[in-house]
C-alpha cells in the first residue's frame, strides 16, 4: 500500500511541524503556570478549595476526559488513513473526532448551566475564578479545534483536494494540545483539592 | 499494525481516568500523588503514541519530558 510520510526525525520537522510545537509549548507552560498558581492559593484557602471541588460533577470530568482522549484516537487514525491516500475513511474519522469535540461541549455547557443556576460564577470565590478562567480558555481552544478540523474536513472533500499531510498533521497537533490541557486541567481541577 | 497501537493506547489510557475517578474517593494520604502521577502517564501517551512524538527528534520528546518533570516535580512540592 503507498503511503506519505515525512521525516519527523529531523530537529526542524516534528510531527505537526515546528510553529504547532512552539505554539503548543507555549500554551502547556501558560496552562503550567496557572495550575501552579491555583496549587498555590489552595494552600492559603484549603477549606474553600476543598468545599468548592466537592460542587464540581467529577463524574462530568470523567466523561469529557474519555470523550477527548477518544476523540484523539480517533483524529490520530485519520492522519493514519490520510497517510495511506484512503480519503473515504480520513473523512470518516474526521467526522468522528470533530463528533468528539461536539459531545464535549454539549457536556461542558451542562456542566456550566449547573454552576451559573447555582450561582457559582467567576466571583464566588479563588477556586471558582480558577475554575471558570482555565476552563473556559480551554473550552476556546477546542472550538478554535474544531474550526481548523472543519476547514481541514472541507479542504479533503474538495474535487481537487489539495490538502497536504502538513496541513493535516498540523491540524492533528493542535486537536492533540487540546487533550493534553485537559489532561492537565482535569486532575488538578476536579479531583486533588 | 499502527491502529492496533492507537488502539491499545486508548485502551490504557480509559482505564488510567478511570482508576483516576476511583482514587479521587479514597481518603488514600497519597491520593493526590497517585492521581497526577497518572495523569502523567496519560500525557506521556496522548504525546508520545497520538501526536507520534516518538518518530521525533529526541530535542521535541526531551523537551515533553522535561515541561513534565517541572510540572509534577513544583505541583508535589506544593501539594506536599
Amino acid at each position: 500500500m503507498e503511503t506519505q510520510s515525512l521525516n519527523h526525525k529531523n530537529l526542524y520537522y516534528p510531527p505537526g511541524g515546528i510553529l504547532m510545537w512552539i505554539v503548543i509549548f507555549l500554551e502547556l507552560f501558560t496552562f503550567g503556570i496557572a495550575l501552579v498558581a491555583m496549587i498555590l492559593y489552595s494552600k492559603d484557602e484549603p477549606e474553600v478549595f476543598h468545599t468548592s471541588r466537592l460542587l464540581l460533577n467529577s463524574t462530568f470530568g470523567a466523561i469529557n476526559t474519555l470523550f477527548l482522549i477518544t476523540s484523539g484516537f480517533l483524529m490520530a487514525k485519520s492522519v493514519a488513513f490520510f497517510k495511506e491516500k484512503n480519503t473515504a475513511k480520513t473523512s470518516l474519522y474526521l467526522k468522528l473526532t470533530m463528533l468528539g469535540g461536539v459531545l464535549f461541549l454539549l457536556l461542558k455547557s451542562v456542566e456550566y448551566y449547573g454552576k451559573i443556576d447555582a450561582g457559582l460564577t467567576m466571583g464566588y470565590n479563588t477556586f471558582f475564578s480558577f475554575y471558570w478562567m482555565l476552563t473556559l480558555f480551554h473550552v476556546i481552544h477546542v472550538v478554535v479545534g474544531l474550526v481548523i478540523l472543519i476547514s481541514i474536513y472541507f479542504g479533503i472533500k474538495k474535487e481537487n483536494n489539495s490538502t497536504k499531510l502538513e496541513d493535516v498533521e498540523a491540524s492533528a497537533a493542535f486537536w492533540h494540545m487540546c487533550d493534553l490541557i485537559w489532561l492537565l486541567l482535569f486532575p488538578v481541577i476536579y479531583l486533588i483539592f | 499494525m499502527k491502529n492496533a497501537v492507537f488502539l491499545k493506547v486508548l485502551i490504557v489510557l480509559i482505564v488510567l481516568t478511570i482508576v483516576s475517578a476511583i482514587f479521587s474517593n479514597s481518603n488514600l494520604e497519597f491520593t493526590s500523588t497517585i492521581i497526577l502521577i497518572l495523569s502523567i502517564f496519560k500525557f506521556v501517551g496522548v504525546s508520545f503514541y497520538f501526536m507520534e512524538l516518538r518518530k521525533a527528534h529526541v530535542f521535541w520528546k526531551a523537551s515533553v519530558l522535561i515541561f513534565l518533570f517541572l510540572f509534577s516535580v513544583v505541583s508535589l512540592n506544593i501539594l506536599w
